[in-house]
């Protein structure tokens, strides 16, 4: 008979184990695309191969030969802009659906968020249609307006969380002051609601910054973001994995960077809100 | 949400006017209505014409409901088919989601040390852009030179051809499992670590075994969480583009109904008001049945209350 701290101690054993599993699953697609960014063009058709010489010259390719410095730039002033107007948008909408009685409110609020269940397509085309009937398209502005369709219910929803969490007395002060809801908003709530801010930001970074479709055929040429460089290296020689794969390394850095600094609300923010 | 859209909000004075109100809402507001109620009802009437990709707007000619009878009347095979497939992708990957992210969940429940290790690994997939995942499977997956096989090879006499017609399917399936299983797993979790002890407690002193507890307990009390997973997945996968794009194109029995619209439109034929007709029959798709989960969600957390 097996005593029963033996018993215990293997079962704790097994889900060790277990959890070590689903720990290289979840990581060694991430490992492997970075051992390959490191890997000459030959070796990365070699799977055999785990232990080499690193290099970095898929990197330099990408700087050197695809002017990926470029497209780092696109994404970088797409994302910066897209992202402080859906805040102040957004942080308008949610105070205002945070802070007042009004009878349709929660269908204004339930209306933003059935945008977040649209499909991209259904936005592709008329976009691309009007946008070159107006002669705008593959120009920043464009992205930047598209951006919002999904941007502002998001950082609307956050921060009407955030917002909600803070309580009214504060504000009442001001108010009693003198000061105007606005001045309110901004000398009282948005000072408090500061983490809620940059972890709205950061999952606003996230979703803007790996967005595929619309960049796709809104972003045809000289607006190029880094998701959607990916198809000039799919040449007629075969995929050119050592760039691609460097390339992705570049793409999602940032993005994990930001992450990490939003661990804490990452499922808050993928769930709208709805789980804190 | 759920809690939004039972709960009223923090009382606020009623003096307060509804102008006021719309001061704040209205720049969210107006600019939204444009991009998303101007731009469907836009789409609604180019998927009534036979405008064609390339040609100016005004060369396109109202054709009514012409290209919506194409679709539905199998005259466009395709249609169907692609609608088969996003249903089932959808379903699949939503099923497998759930029940890998509820084991996860559990066992990341039970253990003591390291849980907060294990939680940030899990939320690496979710956050890498997924085109960049749909490549690097790509890569892993290849027939040739692909690491899956190469390691499938020590194992087995033929690995299979991952992206060849008859797998690519499952590949595609597999890959938002990889990507989206943690997001699902890490919703429970906090689901779990909500739950009220009561319960527990009170099946523990009846003598309830573990099993027990988690089949009329624990199940019953994460209804609500779990639809909540159910809901984002469910939809996620219905309009999935990125992914399959990369991955085959939407070519090798993958065409889903993005992808179908994406070919018709923009693929080769320029077919934009076949390809618009398609985008609003999945709009519909998207919006009726995630009104669907909706209800069900609101309905739960009221039980959930009483």
């Amino acid at each position: 008979m097996i005593s029963p701290t033996w018993r215990r101690k293997s079962i704790s054993l097994i889900r060790y184990f277990l959890l070590g599993v689903i720990l290289i699953i979840t990581t060694f697609p991430i490992y492997y695309m970075v051992m390959t960014s490191i890997k000459t063009p030959l070796q990365t058709y070699d799977p055999a191969i785990w232990i080499f010489r690193p290099t970095f010259e898929n990197y330099l390719s990408l700087f050197e030969n695809y002017r990926i410095a470029r497209n780092l730039l696109n994404s970088a002033i797409i994302t910066v802009f897209s992202v402080l107007s859906s805040l102040a948008l957004g942080g308008l909408a949610a105070y205002g659906l945070a802070k007042y009685e009004f009878q349709s409110k929660e269908t204004i609020a339930g209306w933003m968020l059935s945008i977040r269940f649209l499909p991209a397509m259904v936005g592709v085309i008329p976009l691309f249609l009007i946008a070159n009937a107006l002669g705008v398209i593959d120009t920043y502005g464009l992205l930047i307006a598209a951006y919002l369709t999904f941007n502002v219910p998001f950082a609307t929803w956050m921060l009407r969380g955030f917002f909600e969490e803070i309580p009214g007395e504060l504000e009442e002060a001001a108010l009693v002051d003198g000061a105007s809801r606005l001045q309110a908003l901004v000398r009282v709530v948005v000072p408090l609601a500061g983490p809620g801010f940059f972890a709205t930001a950061a999952l606003l970074i996230i979703q803007t910054w790996n967005e595929f479709a619309l960049a796709l055929f809104l972003a045809t040429n000289n607006v190029r973001t880094m998701p959607t460089v990916t198809s000039q290296f799919q040449t007629v020689r075969g995929v050119l994995w050592g760039e691609m794969t460097a390339l992705g390394v570049l793409t999602t850095l940032p993005v994990l960077i930001f992450a990490l600094l939003a661990r804490k609300y990452l499922i808050r923010g993928l769930t709208f809100g709805a789980l804190k | 949400m759920g809690e939004h859209i039972l709960k009223p909000a923090v009382s606020a004075p009623r003096s307060r006017t509804t102008l006021e109100f719309w001061g704040f809402v209205a720049p969210a507001v107006i600019p939204l209505i444009l991009l998303t109620i101007g731009t469907l009802v836009f789409l609604y009437w180019v998927s009534m014409t036979n405008y064609d990709l390339g040609t100016p707007l005004s060369s396109a000619h109202f054709v009514g409901l012409e290209n919506y009878a194409r679709l539905i009347s199998g005259k466009d095979p395709e249609f169907w088919k692609s609608v088969r497939l996003t249903l089932t992708m959808s379903l699949t990957a939503t099923f497998a989601e759930l029940l890998l992210g509820l084991l996860i969940a559990l066992l990341l429940e039970s253990i003591q040390r390291g849980k907060g290790f294990f939680l940030s690994v899990l939320m690496l997939p979710m956050v890498v852009t997924p085109v960049i995942v749909g490549l690097v499977w790509k890569l892993m997956l290849n027939s040739e030179h692909g690491v899956i096989n190469w390691l499938l090879a020590r194992l087995v006499q033929d690995p299979p051809v991952w992206l060849g017609p008859n797998l690519s399917f499952t590949s595609v399936v597999l890959v938002d499992i990889w990507q989206w299983t943690p997001f699902v797993a890490l919703i429970i979790l906090s689901g779990l670590a909500s739950l009220p002890v009561e319960p527990f407690e009170a099946a523990a002193i009846d003598g309830a075994s573990p099993s027990q507890i988690f089949w009329f307990v624990t199940l019953p009390l994460l209804e609500p969480i779990i639809i909540l997973a159910v809901l984002f997945r469910l939809i996620d996968v219905l309009k999935v583009f990125d992914i399959i794009f990369v991955i085959t194109g939407g070519g090798l029995s993958t065409e889903t109904l993005s992808l179908h619209a994406y070919r018709l439109g923009f693929g080769g034929p320029g077919w934009i008001g076949r390809a618009s007709a398609t985008s609003v029959v999945l709009a519909f798709l998207t919006i009726f049945i995630s009104s669907l989960v909706i209800r069900q969600l609101q309905r739960s957390y009221r039980e959930r209350r009483t």
